[in-house]
């Protein structure tokens, strides 16, 4: 079996070992927003129904947890499906935590519910 | 680009990941754990792996640690006698070394690397309905999440499971300050030691977080002295309840160890669980199909210290089968036919730890008996942790021992 599986001399830069890193790429929890940044109707046609309901919500910032509810999809599809759709750039995930405060577009949300509030 | 899907961040489910990557596959990993919460959890096995075990990690430089991590060169046996001394004592050499790194250390670690090398994580704790959705969205989903409740996909195999209760209650620790074996003090070796009736203490050489190590882990028979974790006592008196212990029925091993402490807060593990083997591939209400991976499917005692070794072998054996695969689906009867390859050589596996937790036949005692003062004897014992489908040939069957002790005496 050893000698039947090909070999890669592709070796890893021992940066990990030390680790302390705690960066993910995406971090997905469940108040996280998300949004379509450029909506493309012809993509969201070739989704399978789960992907395409979520890209269509997306259109507006949308966290994990509403889509959960909304597409009664259980918060592990909806991670994978979000996952996937940020890693080919159709989906953006706004960053959480610290930076989440001056995030434009959640700001303008929050305006914008102001202004109907006061309307 | 295939899409796989691997539910489970243990030595199977990231080796098989960084595996298909360095081959491009989309893969995607869900992992109930981030790095930083495994590097400040639990130790979660004594994890030795040898020599193949270890290679198919080089072939695709997941080897990170191997330079700081002691060179196991040897595996020694003593048995107690009844006076406490020890009837049988010897250590025989292995070929190539084995190693152990502490999961933590190599889980957390991996996890990043397959992130940096365009793998896909998912920080999510796994349900079985999420299992149902997601299968449609996948080329191929492999379970790989070790003995949790995932396994409830899988039914039980009873053809090949023999036991139905656990064989051994487990108690691990992680010490720093114990020197190596007096009788060899030039060589790492993993210690087996039996007390008959009671159970056995491993000592197994490892690396964790603060470097170099020494892992003393019991198998204690259940209901017996060494069953005394349950209770699952912080680390610092989980150690000295061990320590206490080894001084009581392994004395030749307790005096390297009464300066030791133990590594962390969290080097301590208590437990046990039933061997069991599953049927590979679990059927989801939705239509869809899944393959298990190493413990999920095939779960032995670890008194062989094989399950790191299985998973390795198990996800190298998966890596070959879905490459040759090339574009053809995965379906249920490539699923069955890919866990059959690696069945073919984990039944050894299984079959040599299931009969290791039965009092040895006296053809065993013949043979570890014989072992005190034939070097070529302990060798192939030894290097049988290597390639277990030896035993078969010499070990296991009676009449091919007695032949084998005629032929070498
Ligand atoms: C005390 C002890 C000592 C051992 N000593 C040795 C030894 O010396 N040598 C040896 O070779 N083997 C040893 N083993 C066995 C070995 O540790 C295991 O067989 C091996 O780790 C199995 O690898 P795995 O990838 O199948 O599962 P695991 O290592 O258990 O990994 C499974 C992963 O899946 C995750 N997971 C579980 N459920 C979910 C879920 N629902 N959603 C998402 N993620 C989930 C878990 O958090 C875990 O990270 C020992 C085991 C024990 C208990």
């Amino acid at each position: 079996m050893a000698a039947q599986i090909e070999t890669r001399s592709l070796r890893v830069r021992p940066y990990a070992i030390t680790g302390g890193r705690t960066r993910a790429r995406y971090q997905l929890l469940v108040e996280t927003m998300i949004s379509v940044p450029r909506y493309d109707p012809e993509f969201s046609a070739t989704l399978l129904p789960e992907s395409h309901a979520l890209y269509e919500h997306a259109r507006r910032p949308v966290s994990l947890a509403e889509l959960s509810a909304l597409l009664n999809i259980p918060l592990g599809v909806i991670r994978v499906l979000v996952s996937d759709l940020a890693g080919d750039e159709r989906i953006f995930v706004h960053p959480t935590g610290h930076s989440y405060r001056y995030d434009n577009t959640i700001l303008e949300r929050i305006l914008d519910g102001l202004n109907k509030l006061s309307a | 680009m295939r899409k796989v899907l691997i539910v489970g961040a243990g030595q199977a489910g990231l080796q098989l990941a960084l595996t298909l990557r360095e081959h491009s596959y989309d893969v995607t990993v869900m992992s109930a754990r981030t790095p930083e919460e495994i590097r400040n959890g639990r130790v979660t096995s004594t994890q030795c792996m040898f020599h193949t075990a270890l290679q198919y990690e080089r072939d695709y430089g997941l080897n990170l640690w191997e330079a700081e991590t002691p060179k196991v060169e040897g595996l020694g046996l003593s048995i107690a006698a009844p006076d406490n001394s020890r009837a049988l004592d010897w250590m025989g050499p292995l070929d190539r070394y084995a190693q152990s790194v502490d999961q933590r250390v190599k889980m957390a670690a991996w996890l990043e690397l397959l992130e940096d090398k365009g793998g896909k994580v998912i920080y999510h704790g796994v349900t079985t309905s999420d299992v149902d959705s997601l299968t449609k969205h996948y080329d191929l989903v492999l379970i790989a999440a070790g003995k949790g409740e995932l396994v409830q996909l899988f039914d039980r195999d009873p053809e090949r499971s023999p036991y139905t209760s656990k064989q051994r209650a487990l108690a691990v620790s992680y010490v720093h300050g114990a020197p190596r074996r007096p009788e060899h003090p030039d060589t790492y070796a993993v210690r087996f030691n039996v007390q008959p009736g009671v159970g056995e203490l491993f000592v197994i050489p490892g690396y964790t977080f603060s470097g170099p190590c020494e892992i003393p882990f019991f198998e204690a028979i259940p209901g017996g002295p060494l069953d005394a974790f349950s209770d699952q006592p912080p680390a610092a008196e989980h150690w000295s309840r061990m320590l206490g212990l080894m001084r009581e029925h392994f004395p030749w091993e307790y005096e390297r160890f009464q300066h030791a402490e133990v590594t962390d807060g969290q080097a301590t593990l208590a437990g046990g669980y039933t061997p069991v083997v599953r049927q590979p591939v679990g059927n989801l209400p939705s239509g869809g199909a899944v393959l298990g991976m190493a413990d999920v499917v095939v779960a032995n005692d670890p008194i062989t210290g094989q399950g790191s070794n299985n998973a390795s072998k198990c996800a190298a054996f998966y890596a070959q089968s879905i490459r040759e695969r090339g574009d053809r689906p995965f379906d249920r009867e490539w699923m069955r036919e890919t866990f059959e390859r690696y069945w073919e050589d984990a039944r050894h596996v299984t079959d040599w730890t299931n009969a290791m937790l039965q009092p040895p036949p006296e053809h065993v005692m013949n043979l570890f008996g014989a072992a005190q003062t034939n070097e070529t004897i302990r060798r192939r014992f030894v290097n049988g942790f290597d390639d277990p489908s030896d035993f078969k040939k010499w070990f296991l069957p009676p009449d091919l021992a007695e032949e084998y002790l005629a032929s070498v005496s």
